[in-house]
């Protein structure tokens, strides 16, 4: 039991200091391609009849 | 459980996109009352020519409805009746629409209204002709060897 304990909370900390910061950028990127080409459609279809 | 910071930054933002798109259709369909075109009105497809409104294709003025005119339409291989219209500026119309045969198109290029003409169905848009010029009405439905011939035309007047 004592042996386990160090190497489980060294995980976490292994998990806390990974960058995700390049994996934010990609996420945000994608996000505002899907909400502007939303919108651009949206507003296509609002400005015709 | 554990999250990292920036996975909630993205959870949260997708949340909330998907929350705003799901708003928009739900006030879309539910408040402004917009359906899809074929709505479950059904004809019998061997007596279209007898059925109203469809044995006088055409724009008609109606009174006291929502809208000013209807515009009825029926499609066959590989024409429209009627083949022409003219829509006065600013008009607002029902379009209805049904085929005889086979699946049919009814796309006005350019425009919101588009649908697909089932037998046995009826299809149905409500708007507002408030852009003067000429429309090409196409069949968008491959329809048979004549399919590419299949049009009709539309003419929004002052």
């Amino acid at each position: 039991m004592a042996k386990t304990e160090p190497k489980g909370k060294k995980k976490i900390k292994d998990e806390e200091n990974s960058s995700l910061k390049g994996t934010l950028v990609s996420v945000l990127f994608l996000g505002i391609f899907v909400i502007v080409t939303w919108v651009s459609v949206y507003f296509l279809f609002l400005n015709r009849f | 459980m554990h999250i990292h910071k920036y996975e909630k930054i993205w959870l949260a933002f997708g949340l909330a996109s998907l929350i705003v798109f799901l708003t928009v259709i739900g006030i879309s369909a539910f408040y402004l009352g917009n359906k899809p075109p074929s709505c479950l009105t059904t004809i019998n497809p061997e007596k279209v020519d007898q059925t109203v409104p469809f044995n006088h294709p055409g724009l008609h003025k109606v009174e006291g409805k929502e809208w000013d005119y209807e515009l009825v339409y029926v499609a066959q291989t590989f024409s429209y009746t009627p083949a022409e219209v003219k829509i006065p500026l600013g008009a607002k119309v029902k379009v209805i629409a049904t085929t005889k045969d086979v699946v049919h198109g009814f796309e006005v290029a350019g425009t919101n209204i588009n649908m697909m003409l089932e037998p046995g169905y009826v299809s149905e848009y409500v708007t507002t002709f408030n852009k003067e010029g000429e429309y090409l009405l196409l069949c968008n439905e491959y329809c048979g060897t004549g399919h590419h011939l299949m049009s009709s035309k539309i003419e929004v007047v002052k």
